[in-house]
């Protein structure tokens, strides 16, 4: 196996009672990929992802990051869920912080990287307000700033732009992307939203229905900024709507 | 009528219903044989008492000695409240053990306990303060409780994945998140403390607003008693315009404006 591999699922299996929700799921993720998760609604995606940051134990099977069993407290993971989950007690720039703080990182390094971030998503002019002052898809940029400012090793996101409109989204999937290259994290990035799997990601991991395994793992190698009115989005658009169908 | 003379008569209508009230009270108070003293006479027995002693003190010593017991109370209250609370909302073995207890103590009236207590501590200071203890510890331990268990899951999970350990999940992120409601919590038992003190002091005490009333009924001074016990809702007032005003202060991510 060689080195590069950051994330390897292995067997991975969750059952609720009886409800077999994931069936022995196995793949590998490299360092500094980025991958999205497509598969049908209510097939399991968010549940892998707790798996994965251990706000659930799997039935069977191991998630190894860097070798070894992943756990948050060791592996700097970070976690963008559903909807925003910034903390209403801090404010824009102390949210941002959080995280880094709680790693103990030293605090000119927290210092640059808050004002990086806060310059790249914007909200300089923010960084003094709480959440509650906010719309939604900014604080969505907080908790997204905030996990990207730990320059986590994995960064896992559960559909987190599935509420906002479609000019917003299309504005923060750039921002994700602007700083996945500049950070050099690995993101998993889950969505029902094929057309945002294929602008974003470098693989697709494609689910089947619950209980969930792997249809196919789908190289996505457009050149990027992507075009998604291209022949050949559009092709890989249709080809993986086509795998996900159940019907 | 417009936005700007709407909120005009918001602030109209609170004058409006305040010298309704004197007007009722007035006239409620012009029979020969009423019982209600009038408001000039009510204003003339406090202007006395401000400056006349009663049982060797004059009316802002009297009011000091109850807000003292409610004080000095409200801080072990809030201490062992939020303590009691937490513990409750936060750990499930805490609550196998405490809950049930609790539960059994806490539909006691606070009065209830008057007698046993004057007869464990005496009539000194501790027994009102243990009263005003009861009345206002049952409210501060439910909401801090509720706050506890009502922080969104979402939340924790935010802290959990971002590294936080079991100390700072607790004092980081469930402490913060809960404030709003053990100020709530503190607001309720405000007035549930007040009652209990001039309750207390009511049967024994020999200083304090409830000590006032009950001379005031003893010597059929109705006018020493309707001005204590607008003292007491002033008083009230005071207290509860200060913790929305700390409310501000304590919580400026929930009730403050930061632009």
């Amino acid at each position: 196996m060689s080195d590069d591999v950051k994330v390897k699922v292995r067997g991975l299996t969750k059952k609720f009672g009886d409800l077999l929700v994931l069936d022995n799921i196995s793949f590998d993720i490299k360092k500094g990929d980025f991958v999205c998760i497509v598969g049908p609604t209510g097939c399991g995606k968010t549940t892998f992802l707790n798996l994965l940051v251990k706000l659930l134990e799997p039935t069977s099977g191991q998630i190894l990051i860097d070798n070894e069993p992943a756990d948050p407290k060791k592996h700097n993971i970070s976690f963008v869920f559903q909807e925003p989950s910034a903390f209403p007690w801090l404010t824009v720039e102390q949210n941002i912080q959080y995280g880094m703080k709680i790693k103990k990182l030293a605090p000119e390094v927290i210092k640059e990287r808050t004002e990086e971030i806060l310059t790249a998503l914007g909200l300089s002019d923010v960084r003094n307000s709480f959440p509650r002052e906010l719309s939604a898809s900014m604080e969505q940029r907080v908790v997204i700033g905030r996990s990207f400012a730990m320059h986590p090793d994995l960064l896992l996101m559960d559909e987190p732009y599935a509420q906002m409109d479609i000019k917003v989204r299309y504005y923060l999937e750039d921002q994700v992307i602007k700083l996945w290259q500049q950070t050099g994290s690995t993101v998993l990035f889950i969505t029902h939203n094929i057309e945002e799997a294929v602008y974003l990601s470098e693989k697709c991991l494609i689910l089947t229905n619950k209980p969930a395994t792997i249809r196919e793992e789908k190289k996505i190698d457009l050149p990027r900024p992507r075009d998604i009115a291209s022949e050949e989005f559009i092709e890989l658009r249709e080809y993986i709507t086509k795998q996900i169908k159940w019907w | 009528m417009d936005s700007k003379e709407v909120k005009k008569w918001y602030y109209v209508l609170p004058i409006i219903s305040i010298l309704m009230f004197i007007v009722l009270w007035i006239f409620l108070s012009i029979p020969a044989d009423s019982m209600i003293p009038s408001p000039k006479e009510t204003w003339l027995r406090f202007a006395d008492i401000c400056v006349h002693p009663i049982s060797q003190a004059i009316l802002i010593v009297h009011i000091w000695s109850s807000l003292r017991r409610v004080l000095i109370a409200f801080a072990f209250a809030i201490f062992l409240g939020v303590l009691l609370g937490v513990g409750l909302g936060w750990s499930k073995t805490f609550y196998s053990i405490f809950d049930p207890v609790f539960e059994l103590l806490r539909p006691i009236p606070p009065i209830a306990w008057i007698p046993l207590i004057i007869l464990w501590c005496g009539i000194g200071e501790l027994p009102k303060i243990i009263i005003v203890f009861i009345g206002s510890f049952v409210s501060i331990v439910l909401n801090t409780y509720a706050g506890i268990k009502d922080i969104d899951p979402l939340i924790i999970n935010a802290g959990k994945v971002l590294g936080a350990n079991k100390r700072q999940l607790l004092f980081e992120v469930a402490l913060p998140a809960t404030i709003p409601a053990i100020l709530a919590g503190i607001r309720t038992a405000l007035s549930s403390g007040w009652m209990c003190v001039v309750a207390a002091e009511m049967i024994a005490a020999r200083q304090g607003v409830g000590f006032l009333i009950v001379q005031g009924q003893q010597s059929g001074d109705t006018a020493l008693i309707v001005a204590c016990m607008l003292v007491i809702g002033v008083v009230s007032m005071l207290m509860s315009t200060f913790l929305s005003k700390m409310e501000g202060v304590l919580c400026p991510w929930k009730f403050g404006k930061t632009k």
